[in-house]
C-alpha cells in the first residue's frame, strides 16, 4: 500500500543543507497497522507530511496504493489526498464555523458526488464513530474526545485507502484516548490500513507493527516492542 | 460546487459583518460616485439625432479681411447673411437651413396673462424636414413663405399650452413684439441634447418657444440672440449689421446623404470661396470647413470640461477603494488560514481554494453593487438640482443600470485577484503552525 | 526606535503593506491636486471686479416692439430709477461685469496696424458708470459731459467715428498696450479714428471671461443709448429687494410696453457666473474626505488584523521585557514607515497627475507648498488610524507566549 525507497527530504538555505529524511524506506501493506515512533526532531512529521502528499520529497521514490506519487504537480496531489488519504490530526483541525455534519463534508465537496450520496457517506460515518445525534452541533460545543470523534468520521467518510494519524490522542485525558484509540483499533480490524505516528510507548504497542526514525533514518523494530532501538551505524 | 462556494461566501460574510460592511462601504461609494459622473457624461456627449447625424453637416467659410490673419486659424464659427443667402440659393445640398436665435415680447390674447419675454429661432423652411422636428398640428411653412417673408409662425407645444390652451391653434394670430403672425404649425415635444444647432444660446438648452421664418424677423428688427463678429473697419448700425457680407452671426446646416454628396458640397465650398476672392471681398486664402454634427460637437467642446474632470476624479477614487478592498479582503482571507490549510489537506485543490475566495469577492462586488446604484441614483438626484443647464437630463438609464452591476463585479473580482491568488498559496498543513 | 527589524518583519507581511503604502501614494496625489484645484477655483471665483458689487443692482428691460433705445427715453428712466429712496446713483450701460453677453473689440495702438494688439471688452457708459460702479480712478478724470456720443451717431451708415474721442481704461490693459509706460493721453484704434485715454482705473473685470489671463481688459467708451442698454443702481444701505421692486414698478409706469427681463444684484450675478467653480470647489471637498476615511477605514482594518495575527510575537516580546509603550511605539513606527514610503511615491504620482491636468484641463502647475499639506494630512490619518489597533497590541498580555496554539 505505502512504499518509499531511499526516500530523502532535504531543506536548504543560504549555507547549510539540512536532511530531515536520508535514505529512507518502508514499506506498509495493506491492511497493516503500523505505529511511527521517534523523538522530537528525529523526522516524523516529515514522513507524515510526505506519506500525506503534503510535501514532496528531494530523493527516492514514493507509491501509494501501487501508483507512484514521488514527483506529482500539486493538483494531483490534492486528488489523490482528496481520494485515497485520510488524516487524523493531534490537533483535530476541525473548521470551527461549520457544524459536525458540514465539517465531515468537508472532504467530500471536492469530489464529484451527488448530494444525496453525500449526505449518505456522512451519516453513515457520524453513526460509526457514534455522532449522530450531534450532527447540528458546533465544535466548540464539543469535548476534545467528540471532536476528534468527528475528525475520524471525515477521515471515514470518503473511504480512504490509507488513514495517517498524528498523535491522535495528543490533546485528550486518559479516558477519552482510551475510547478514540478502540475506535481506531475497531477500524483497523474492519480492514483499514493505518500509519499512525505518535511518541508515546503505549500508543504504539497497540499497533501490529513498529517502526522507529531517529535523524531521519528508520531504524526498524519488532513486534510491539517498547524498548527504544539500539542506535543503528551508518552503513 | 459553485452553490457551495456561495454558501461558504454567506457565511463567512456573516461571521464578520464589520470587515464586509467596510469592503462593501469601500466598493459602493466608488462605484456610485463613478456612475453618477458617467451617467452625466453620457448624457452630454449622446447623440441629438442618431436617426440622421452621420447626414448632417455645418459649413463654414472664412470671409475676413487680412487684418488680424494668423495662418492656421479656424474660419469663424458662423456665416454672414451675404454668404448663407449664397450658398442657400445655389441648392446644392438635399436639404439646408439657414439659422439665428432670438428674442422678443409675446403679447397674449389670453386674460389675465401678461407679456413676457420668449425664446425664438430665426429659420428658413427646410429646418423641420432636415431635423426631423414632429408636429401636433398643422405643418412647416415653406420655401414660398421664405421668400414672401411672410409673417408666419411654428410655435412649441408648451407654448400652445400657455398661450391657446392646447388644442389646434393653427390660423389663429400670436402676437410678437409689434406684429401679428399667424400660426401654421404646433410642434410635438422635441429637445435634441445637446442643443446641437446653435450652441450660444447654451449647449443643453431647451428647445426654442417659437419659430419664424429668418427674412421676416430681419426685415421687423426683431431681437436678436447669439453673437456676432464683425470684421473690417465700417461702422455699422445695428440695422445694416444683419444683412452685412462682414458680420458673421447665423448658422447654416445641411443634410448630404452620401458621401459623394458631402465631398462635391465640398468642392463648392471651395469654389465659392475662390470666386469670392476673385471678386476681392475674401481678403484670406481659402479656408473652408465641412464638420458632420458629432464632430462639429466635438471641435465645440461641448461636454463641459468639468464634467470631464469629474469622471477622472471618480475613477481615481474607484481606484483607491479598489486597493482598500484588496488590502481588507487579503485580510479577511488569511485570517483563515488555518482552514484553507486543513481544506488543502483534506484534498482541495488551489483551483478550488482560489475558486471559492474569488467568488466570496465576487459577493461582496454584487452587495456593493446594490449600494453603489443607490449612491448613484442619489448623485444623480443631487446633479438635477444644480442649476446648469443640463440638470434636468441626468437620470439613470438601462445601459448604465448594466453598467453599475458590471462595473462593481470586475472591481471586487480585481480587487479580490490577488487576496485569492494568496490564499490559495496556503500550504496544505497537519500541524498548526505558530504563524 | 530601531527600523532595521521593523523592516524585516514587513517583509513577511510585503503584500499587505504594499497595498497601504499604494493607496496612501494614489490618496497623496489625488489630494494634493485636489487641494490645489479647490484653491484655484475658489481664487478664480473671488476674482476682483474692481466694482462695489455689494451696493450695485442691474435691471433689463426689453421694450415690447421695436428696439427704441430712445435717448430721451433713457434720460426718463434715470430720472426716475435715481428718484427712488435708497438709490444713490444711477448708470445707463449696455453690459454689467459677470453679465455673460459683452461686446468686445480688437484694439491697435497705430492706425496703420494689421493686426490688434489685444482683444479688450467694451463698455457703452450711458452717463454714470465710474461713479455708480464705484470705480477707483487711479490717474486722469471721468469723463465730461461733451464727451458723450450717441450710439447712432457712431454705429450707422454715415457713421462719425471721429466723435468718439475718449475712452477710460483699465490699469492692466494699459499695461498690456503700453508695457511700462503711462497711458493717460496716448491713443487707441478701435477703426481709423484715434480715441485718447483720459483716465486709468484699478479694475473692472468683463461680463464674460474666455481666459482668465485676459479677464482684466476693460475699456469704458462715453457713448449714449447702445443696443441692450441696461440701467446699474447704486443702493445706499437700504434693502436691495425693495428698491428692485419699486425700480420694475417705476420703469413699467414710465413706459407701459415693456418688460422687466433682468433684475439681479451684483452679487448674484457672481454667484452665478462662477456656480460651476463652486460647485466644482464643493465635490472635490467631498472626494478629499471620501477618500481620507475610506483610507483611514483600510489602515484601522488591516493594522487590527495584524495585530491580531501576531499577538504570539507581541507576547513573546514582553515575556522578554518590552513595555507596553515599547509595543505601542513598534506599531506606531511601522505604520510610519509604511506611511512615508507611499508619501514619497504619491508625490512624485502628485506631479504626474499634475503635468496631465495641465495638459488637458488648463490648471496652473502645482505649487510645492502643497505636498508638505498633503504628506502631513495622511502622516496624522496614518498615526490616527494605526491607534486604536496599537492600544489594542499595547495591551496583549505576556502570558500569551507561553500559552501553547
Amino acid at each position: 500500500m505505502l512504499e518509499m525507497n531511499q526516500l530523502s527530504k532535504a531543506f536548504r538555505t543560504e549555507f547549510v543543507e539540512t536532511y530531515a529524511l536520508r535514505d529512507f524506506s518502508i514499506h506498509v501493506r495493506e491492511g497493516e497497522f503500523v505505529a511511527v515512533t521517534g523523538p522530537s526532531g528525529s523526522g516524523k512529521t516529515t514522513f507524515l507530511n510526505i506519506a500525506g502528499l503534503l510535501e514532496t520529497p528531494t530523493g527516492g521514490t514514493y507509491a501509494l496504493d501501487g501508483h507512484d506519487v514521488s514527483r506529482l504537480a500539486d493538483y494531483e496531489r490534492s486528488q489523490i489526498r482528496n481520494e485515497k488519504i485520510g488524516f487524523i490530526f493531534q490537533a483535530f483541525n476541525l473548521i470551527p464555523d461549520l457544524n459536525v455534519f458540514d465539517n465531515v463534508d468537508v472532504p467530500l465537496r471536492y469530489r464529484a458526488m451527488k448530494g444525496t450520496e453525500r449526505r449518505r457517506r456522512i451519516e453513515e460515518a457520524l453513526a460509526r464513530v457514534g455522532l449522530s445525534a450531534r450532527a447540528k452541533h458546533y465544535p466548540a460545543e464539543l469535548s476534545g474526545g467528540q471532536q476528534q470523534r468527528v475528525a475520524i468520521a471525515r477521515a471515514l467518510a470518503g473511504s480512504p485507502r490509507l488513514l495517517l494519524a498524528d498523535e491522535p490522542t495528543g490533546n485528550l485525558d486518559t479516558q477519552m484516548a482510551r475510547a478514540v484509540m478502540e475506535l481506531i483499533e475497531e477500524i483497523h480490524r474492519e480492514g483499514a490500513t493505518i500509519v499512525m505516528v505518535t511518541h508515546d510507548p503505549e500508543l504504539a504497542a497497540r499497533a501490529q507493527r513498529n517502526v522507529h526514525i531517529i535523524d531521519g533514518q528508520v531504524v526498524e523494530l519488532g513486534r510491539s516492542e517498547p524498548r527504544l532501538a539500539v542506535r543503528a551505524l551508518e552503513a | 460546487m459553485l452553490h457551495y462556494y456561495v454558501w461558504l461566501a454567506a457565511r463567512s460574510v456573516r461571521r464578520n459583518p464589520a470587515l464586509t460592511a467596510l469592503m462593501v462601504l469601500a466598493i459602493g461609494i466608488g462605484i456610485g460616485a463613478s456612475i453618477t459622473t458617467l451617467t452625466v457624461l453620457r448624457v452630454l456627449s449622446g447623440d441629438p439625432l442618431p436617426q440622421k447625424s452621420d447626414v448632417l453637416f455645418y459649413p463654414q467659410l472664412d470671409p475676413q479681411d487680412s487684418n488680424d490673419y494668423r495662418p492656421g486659424e479656424e474660419p469663424p464659427n458662423q456665416l454672414t447673411y451675404v454668404d448663407a443667402m449664397s450658398l442657400l440659393n445655389a441648392n446644392r445640398a438635399d436639404r439646408q437651413a439657414v439659422m439665428s436665435g432670438g428674442a422678443a415680447a409675446l403679447v397674449p390674447d389670453k386674460q389675465g396673462l401678461d407679456p413676457f419675454a420668449v425664446d425664438l429661432r430665426y429659420t428658413t423652411a427646410d429646418f423641420f424636414a432636415m431635423f426631423e422636428v414632429p408636429f401636433l398640428h398643422g405643418s412647416p411653412w415653406s420655401a414660398t413663405e421664405d421668400a414672401a417673408h411672410e409673417r408666419v409662425v411654428v410655435i412649441s407645444r408648451e407654448l400652445n399650452d400657455k398661450v391657446f390652451d392646447g388644442g389646434d391653434s393653427v390660423g389663429r394670430m400670436l402676437r410678437l413684439d409689434d406684429h401679428d403672425f399667424r400660426v401654421v404649425g404646433v410642434l410635438d415635444a422635441w429637445r435634441p441634447n445637446p442643443h446641437f444647432y446653435d450652441l450660444n444660446t447654451g449647449n443643453y438648452d431647451d428647445s426654442e418657444d417659437a419659430f419664424v421664418p429668418l427674412d421676416s424677423a430681419i426685415d421687423l428688427g426683431m431681437g436678436r440672440h447669439g453673437s456676432m463678429d464683425c470684421f473690417g473697419d465700417e461702422p455699422l448700425s445695428p440695422d445694416e449689421t444683419l444683412r452685412s457680407p462682414t458680420c458673421s452671426w447665423l448658422q447654416f446646416w445641411v443634410e448630404l446623404a452620401t458621401p459623394e454628396k458631402q465631398q462635391a458640397y465640398e468642392n463648392f465650398l471651395v469654389a465659392y470661396s475662390e470666386e469670392q476672392r476673385a471678386l476681392g471681398r475674401f481678403e484670406r486664402p481659402t479656408n473652408v470647413r465641412l464638420r458632420g454634427l458629432m464632430e462639429w460637437l466635438d471641435y465645440q467642446k461641448v461636454v463641459p470640461g468639468d464634467v470631464r474632470l469629474q469622471v477622472w476624479m471618480s475613477f481615481g477614487f474607484l481606484l483607491v477603494c479598489l486597493v482598500n478592498t484588496t488590502g481588507l479582503m487579503l485580510a479577511k482571507f488569511l485570517g483563515r488560514s488555518s482552514e484553507i490549510a486543513v481544506r488543502r489537506a483534506l484534498g482541495a485543490t488551489r483551483r478550488s481554494i482560489f475558486a471559492q475566495f474569488l467568488l466570496e469577492a465576487g459577493a461582496v462586488g454584487a452587495v456593493g453593487a446594490v449600494l453603489g446604484l443607490a449612491l448613484a441614483l442619489a448623485g444623480l438626484a443631487a446633479v438635477r438640482l444644480q442649476p446648469v443647464d443640463y440638470a434636468e437630463l441626468a437620470h439613470l438609464d438601462v445601459w448604465m443600470f448594466g453598467a453599475a452591476l458590471a462595473m462593481a463585479l470586475v472591481a471586487s473580482l480585481l480587487a479580490g485577484l490577488l487576496p485569492a491568488w494568496q490564499a490559495c498559496s496556503v500550504a496544505p498543513a497537519l500541524q498548526l503552525k505558530s504563524e | 526606535m530601531d527600523i532595521q527589524p521593523i523592516l524585516k518583519t514587513l517583509r513577511h507581511q510585503k503584500t499587505a503593506a504594499l497595498l497601504i503604502a499604494f493607496e496612501i501614494a494614489l490618496s497623496c496625489a489625488i489630494i494634493c491636486n485636489a487641494l490645489f484645484l479647490i484653491a484655484h477655483r475658489l481664487d478664480r471665483s473671488n476674482m476682483p471686479s474692481g466694482v462695489a458689487e455689494a451696493e450695485l443692482v442691474r435691471i433689463q428691460v426689453g421694450s415690447i416692439g421695436e428696439q427704441d433705445d430712445d435717448n430721451a427715453r433713457i434720460d426718463e428712466d434715470v430720472a426716475g430709477l435715481r428718484g427712488i429712496p435708497g438709490v444713490v446713483s444711477v448708470a445707463a450701460v449696455q453690459q454689467v461685469p459677470f453679465g455673460g453677453s459683452s461686446w468686445n473689440s480688437g484694439l491697435r495702438i497705430a492706425p496703420e496696424q494689421k493686426n490688434s494688439v489685444v482683444n479688450a471688452t467694451s463698455y457703452f457708459d450711458g452717463g454714470g458708470v465710474v461713479r455708480t460702479f464705484g470705480l477707483e480712478l487711479l490717474a486722469g478724470r471721468d469723463f465730461t459731459a461733451d464727451e458723450y456720443v450717441d450710439f447712432d451717431t457712431l454705429f450707422s451708415a454715415n457713421g462719425d467715428q471721429s466723435r468718439l474721442s475718449s475712452a477710460i481704461i483699465t490699469r492692466s490693459l494699459g499695461e498690456k498696450l503700453w508695457p511700462g509706460e503711462n497711458p493717460l493721453g496716448k491713443a487707441i484704434y478701435l477703426g481709423k479714428e484715434p480715441i485718447r485715454v483720459v483716465g486709468v482705473v484699478a479694475a473692472l473685470v468683463r461680463p464674460s471671461i474666455f481666459d482668465d489671463s485676459l479677464a482684466g481688459y476693460s475699456a469704458i467708451y462715453p457713448v449714449r443709448g447702445a443696443q441692450y442698454t441696461q440701467y446699474v443702481l447704486r443702493v445706499g444701505d437700504g434693502s436691495s429687494d425693495a428698491i428692485i421692486e419699486q425700480a420694475a414698478v417705476t420703469l413699467r409706469e414710465l413706459q407701459p410696453n415693456r418688460i422687466v427681463l433682468n433684475t439681479d444684484t451684483f452679487t448674484e450675478l457672481r454667484e452665478e457666473y462662477f456656480q460651476q467653480d463652486r460647485v466644482m470647489a464643493g465635490l472635490l471637498v467631498a472626494v478629499i474626505a471620501a477618500l481620507l476615511t475610506v483610507t483611514a477605514l483600510g489602515i484601522v482594518g488591516l493594522a487590527s488584523f495584524w495585530v491580531q495575527r501576531r499577538q504570539r510575537q507581541i507576547g513573546i516580546r514582553r515575556a522578554l521585557g518590552a513595555t507596553r509603550g515599547n509595543v505601542l511605539r513598534y506599531f506606531q513606527t511601522e505604520n510610519f514607515l509604511i506611511v512615508t514610503a507611499g508619501i514619497a511615491a504619491g508625490m512624485f504620482a502628485a506631479y504626474a497627475i499634475n503635468r496631465w491636468l495641465m495638459q488637458h484641463y488648463e490648471l496652473p502647475p502645482l505649487p510645492l507648498h502643497y505636498l508638505p499639506i498633503g504628506a502631513f494630512a495622511l502622516w496624522a490619518l496614518g498615526q490616527l488610524a494605526v491607534l486604536a489597533p496599537a492600544l489594542r497590541a499595547m495591551q496583549v498580555p505576556p502570558a500569551v507566549a507561553t500559552r501553547s496554539v
